[in-house]
Parts: C-alpha cells; structure tokens; sequence
C-alpha cells in the first residue's frame, strides 16, 4: 500500500500524470472509486480484495480526458487496474478509444476480490469471474505491485448455469430469459459501469427513428438487453460490472459469457488480451468460421 | 389511538382472508416487494435491512400505457385506459417506504391531478411496521423521520415477542379495514409498545435538513459537485430504486401506421439526455450539474414547493450505487 500511494504521489508531483484513478476505503470491506489529483490525496489509496470496480469505465469519460489535458500538452492518466480490468484497458486501445502512451497502467498480482461488499473475501464470497481466472499477473502495466496469493477455491455455479441454460429447448430458454428480462427497469446502469459501452450516444438514446422502444415492457426489455448483448459480442472482456449494478438482478454474464465461449470457440479470440491483435468484429479473414451465418 | 394486540397467526389469518377475497397481497420476501400468494413465506421481520426496491412500482409502474389512439388520415381518435382498480395491502412496509405514498402525492396532485397515481393511491392499505434494522446507509432521522414513525401507515405493528404484535390503527381507511376482523384483536397496553418503541436504536442523525436547505441555496455554483460528478457514471439506479423519485416520461409507440399507444415511463435525472431540448441544447450538459439538480430537488426544490424532503432516508440509492456515492455523505458535506 505504501509503496503505491508513493508511486501515485511521485507521478502526480512530477506532473507526469494529471489524474490517479484509484480505490479508497469506505469501510472495513468497502471501496469505493476516487479521482486523485492533489499528491496530499495519494494516502488514500488502496488496493485488496474490496476492490470491486473495473476503473476503466473512468478512461473513456469526456469530463476526465479534458481536464488531463493542459495548455501545451496532453498529461498521461493513471489507472489503477486489477488484471482483469487490464483487459479492458486494451479493449479500449485495441478499439482507438484511448492510446497506451496516454494512459499509465498501475496493477498488481491478483488472488481475486469479493463478490460482494461488507462479507468477508473467503471461497463464498468470491467474484464469479475470479473463480477460474487464468491471468493473475497483469498482461501489460506500467508499475505493478501486490505479492501473489492463491485464490480461494470455489465452484463454478455461473458455469454450470451456462451449461444448463443450453442444455434447454428454445422455449424453455426463451421463458428463462423472458422471465429474467421482465424485471428490467431500465435503469441503464449496466451500460453506465461497462467500459466497452463508451458510445457518446447509445442506440436506445436515439428517437428519429427510435430503434429500441424506451418503455420496460418485455419487448423494449428484450430488444435492450440482446441488442447489449450483441454489442459487447467479441468485445466483453467479462468484468462483470453490469451483474454487479443491476439493481434487480438480472444476470447478465450469463450472457455475455456464452457471447464469449461462443467467440473463443468461433475464431479463436479472446478479447482485450493482445495490443497486436486486430478487433474480432473489425476484422475479417476468409478462412473466418461461416457457421454462425444462417 | 387505539392499540390492540394480535397474534401472528391471526394476523397471517387475516392475510390468507386478504388473498381469498381477491386483494393482491404485498409483502418483503427476498429482498424485493413481491405479490404473496402463499402467506407462509411471509415473515414479519423488524431488523430485515430494506428491499432492493420499494413498492413505487406498484402505484407508478415502471411502463404504462395512458391512452391508445387509432389515426385515419382526417381524423386520431384516442381511446382511454382502464386503471387496474384492485385492492393492495401491504404488510410489513418499513417506515421509510410507508411514508412514500405521502410524499410523491404532493407531485401527482399538484398542477394536474393524476388519475392513475390517485385511483391505486386510494386503493393501498399500508400495514408499516416498524424497523429494528440500520446500516451505515440508513439516515431517516436526519430526514424527519424514524424507524418508529407511524407516518403514512394505516395500521402500524410493533412486534412484542416472537407470537405477538402491538397493531396501532392510525388511520381511517386502516379501521375500515381491519374492522371485519375484529374478533382477533385484543385489548393492547400503549405502554408496552412505547417501551419497546423508545428501545429501538436510531441511526445517528447526519445532518441538519434545515441548515442543508439554506446551504444549497446559497452554493449553487460551489466545487464540490464537480468531484462527485467525476465520479457519478450517469445512470438511473438511484432514482429507480428511490421510494419516492417520481419523474417520467411520455412517449409515443406506434404499432402500426394507424395504431398507437402513449406511454408513460420512469425517467432519470442523472440521464444525459433528461433534459435534452429539441434544439439540441442542454441545459445540464454535464454531470456534476445532473447530481446538483438530484440532490437540489431532493433537499431544496420539493421543501419550497411542497414543505417536504424529497426522501425518506432509506439509504437505497447509496446501497445500491455502482460507484459506492453516499448520499449521507454528500449532504452531511453541504455545508462550509
């Protein structure tokens, strides 16, 4: 911890970064996100297991990008990201939202974090996308900290949802996500945390024509959450935000990651993981698996 | 006020009746208000944190229809809805969310009287009871408000022991309706229930709502809302969890080129596009000035109109925020 706050506080007074964004404790078990500016503020940095937010969402922000940059030149952002919020930082490089010479990668060797805040970080209380993680060391960074642990062992419950949910017919499957669907209330908090939603003017935002109906009856409730769930198609890194935020608990990386099984089994790709790699759905090759096509 | 005891069977008894009469049963079951049919799921319990989301949903449902309307090319003929009139009983509504119906009806009767919020408001019956639960997020007695306030009930329950509860008949429409059973209720001791009442233990009062009021007027332009609104992501899940945020939003849907309906759906005031004129201008282009308007609304805007907080300090919206803002914390702050 002290070794970080230094490191934010060095960048921050050599003026080589014009924001940290970090992580600072509410409580016992709670973090909460903050917007360092000031190196007096860099003792309230942390990093553990309470860490919860995927930060990246914070870099796309336009309030954010205009106040890092100043008269004569562009300051240098800092992120603190779990590895797995790694991904999403190179998500957005690979898509041109953000260059990685502007952006000042801070992570750390990762056991996991909690899947809730204010319970003990133990295998029941364990994000489900920590449970098989594979990248515990950050795939690019700038600085690194943290020793590495062992994760706690758990069953992988989302997995075997997964597996069940395709296992149904298409109208049982149909029910299931008409059922889940129902409780949207379209809040749109799901597309507020995710840092791959980073459009300036979202699809459902838009009234001449009016594409998806803004009501949240089954068919407005539908046509939000699938037409979500083919944008973030090949691109969702599996962060898990949007579970997290939806306030009825509609549960959302069931979706997203089929979306990706099914892009990792398709053509081989595993989003945000390489800076070389072109974008799935901005690339295309002949030899590109046609199945999918009807 | 008249105060009786009941039994918790008997009060079960009684929703079993509820539910055989055709009334639509409204209880907390797993974090949410949900519509009982099998009254043995319901528990009545004090120190239970409250739901993920209120009961709004109920009176002001997150999508309605207002009226249809068929077009011919020299003529649109509107068709009216009809308003689903059914009887809601609520048991075991926490004072936070008992109190809601009150506060949101001052909008709804205000310069339009609002048929669909009215005919549902008529036909609630609260059953509040009281609240032995509180988190770092509750702060309904910096808000007028108390886990022991009877406010916007119409009969309230005070649990004596595990079996019994105290039943306080507030209002008219709660005597109406409890009086058919009457042969379950007994003669209560005020004195009993006071003393378990004066037990409870408050959270601490955060902030003077007084001294927040003047506040707000005077620093419309301070800095502090542009840290939260660096943090603050823009979306609507305060205000749709909030017991008591009201504002909507009508739109059109058309079915076809003759056939249509207009709608009536829950809006956000953090949305950027919430106040999006059609010229294109926007007067809260940014979000700091989107969380000023929520929380100006909330602690100054509605007290100037209506002489109540805009909020029942339930804590909902600081639970729940993506990005951990309390809003115990920003208010505590509105002062120099």
């Amino acid at each position: 911890m002290k070794e970080l706050r230094e490191h934010a506080k060095e960048l921050l007074e050599k003026g080589e970064v014009s924001a940290v964004i970090g992580y600072s404790q509410v409580s016992e078990k709670r973090t909460k996100p903050i917007i360092v500016t000031d190196p007096q503020d860099t003792d309230q940095l942390v990093f553990n297991e309470y860490c919860l937010n995927n930060l990246a969402v914070y870099l796309t922000k336009a309030r954010i990008k205009v106040s890092c940059r100043t008269k004569d030149k562009t300051l240098k952002l800092a992120v603190t990201a779990k590895p797995c919020d790694v991904h999403s930082v190179v998500a957005l490089i690979q898509e041109n939202q953000i260059h990685r010479e502007d952006i000042h990668i801070i992570s750390f060797n990762c056991h996991g974090v909690a899947k809730d805040f204010g319970f003990e970080f133990s295998g029941d209380n364990i994000a489900s996308k920590c449970i098989n993680c594979e990248t515990h060391k950050p795939l690019y960074f700038d600085k690194i900290f943290g020793e590495e642990k062992e994760t706690p062992k758990a069953s992988d419950d989302a997995m075997e949802r997964i597996q069940e949910i395709e296992r149904m017919s298409h109208q049982e499957r149909f029910e299931f996500f008409k059922n889940e669907f129902d409780k949207c209330i379209k809040c749109y908090a799901c597309r507020a945390v995710c840092p791959l939603c980073y459009c300036q003017r979202c699809i459902t935002d838009k009234t001449i024509p009016r594409w998806i109906e803004s009501s949240s009856h089954m068919r407005g409730n539908f046509a939000w959450n699938i037409v979500r769930a083919f944008h973030l198609s090949g691109r969702c890194t599996g962060c898990g935000e949007c579970e997290r935020a939806c306030p009825v608990d509609i549960p959302l990386s069931l979706l997203n990651r089929r979306m990706a099984i099914k892009a990792k089994k398709s053509f081989s790709y595993v989003s945000g993981r390489s800076l070389e790699t072109p974008t799935l759905v901005g690339s295309f090759n002949e030899k590109d698996n046609d199945e999918l096509f009807m | 006020m008249d105060e009786k005891i009941i039994l918790k069977d008997d009060l079960l008894r009684i929703c079993g009746d509820v539910i055989d009469k055709g009334h639509i049963l409204l209880c907390p079951v797993m974090n949410e208000y949900s519509i009982v049919k099998d009254f043995s799921r319901i528990k009545l319990d004090a120190s239970a944190l409250p739901a993920g989301t209120s009961f709004k949903c109920y009176v002001f449902p997150k999508t309605e229809p207002v009226l249809y309307y068929k077009r011919s090319k020299s003529d649109v003929q509107l068709i009216d809805v009809n308003i689903d009139r059914k009887n809601i009983v609520i048991l075991g509504a926490k004072p936070c969310d008992a109190n809601s119906l009150n506060i949101m009806k001052h909008l709804f009767n205000w310069d339009y009287s609002d048929e669909f919020f009215n005919l549902r408001e008529k036909n609630f019956i609260i059953i509040g009871l009281m609240c032995s639960h509180y988190d770092e997020y509750c702060f309904c007695t910096s808000v007028d408000s108390s886990p022991v306030s009877e406010k916007g009930s119409d009969i309230f329950l005070i649990p004596v022991d595990e079996n019994k509860f105290a039943m306080r008949i507030i209002t008219e429409k709660g005597s109406e309706f409890i009086s058919p059973y009457a042969e379950y209720l007994k003669t209560g001791d005020e004195n009993i229930s006071k003393q378990i009442t004066e037990n409870v233990k408050l959270p601490k009062v955060a902030f003077d709502s007084n001294e927040v009021y003047e506040w707000l007027g005077e620093n419309f332009e301070s800095p502090k809302w542009e840290g939260i609104g660096n943090l603050c992501l823009s979306c609507a899940k305060c205000a749709f969890v909030c017991p008591v945020c009201h504002c909507f939003d009508i739109v059109d849907e058309d079915y076809s080129y003759t056939e249509g309906r207009r709608m009536k759906n829950w809006d956000g005031c953090q949305f950027g596009n919430f106040t999006m004129h059609a010229s294109g201008h926007n007067p809260r282009d940014i979000q700091s000035k989107r969380y000023r308007q929520r929380v100006n609304h909330k602690f100054r805007y509605y007290v100037d109109k209506f002489g109540e907080i805009l909020c029942t300090g339930c804590g909902r919206c600081s639970r729940g925020c993506p990005v951990s803002i309390d809003i115990k914390e920003i208010v505590s702050n509105c002062k120099d």
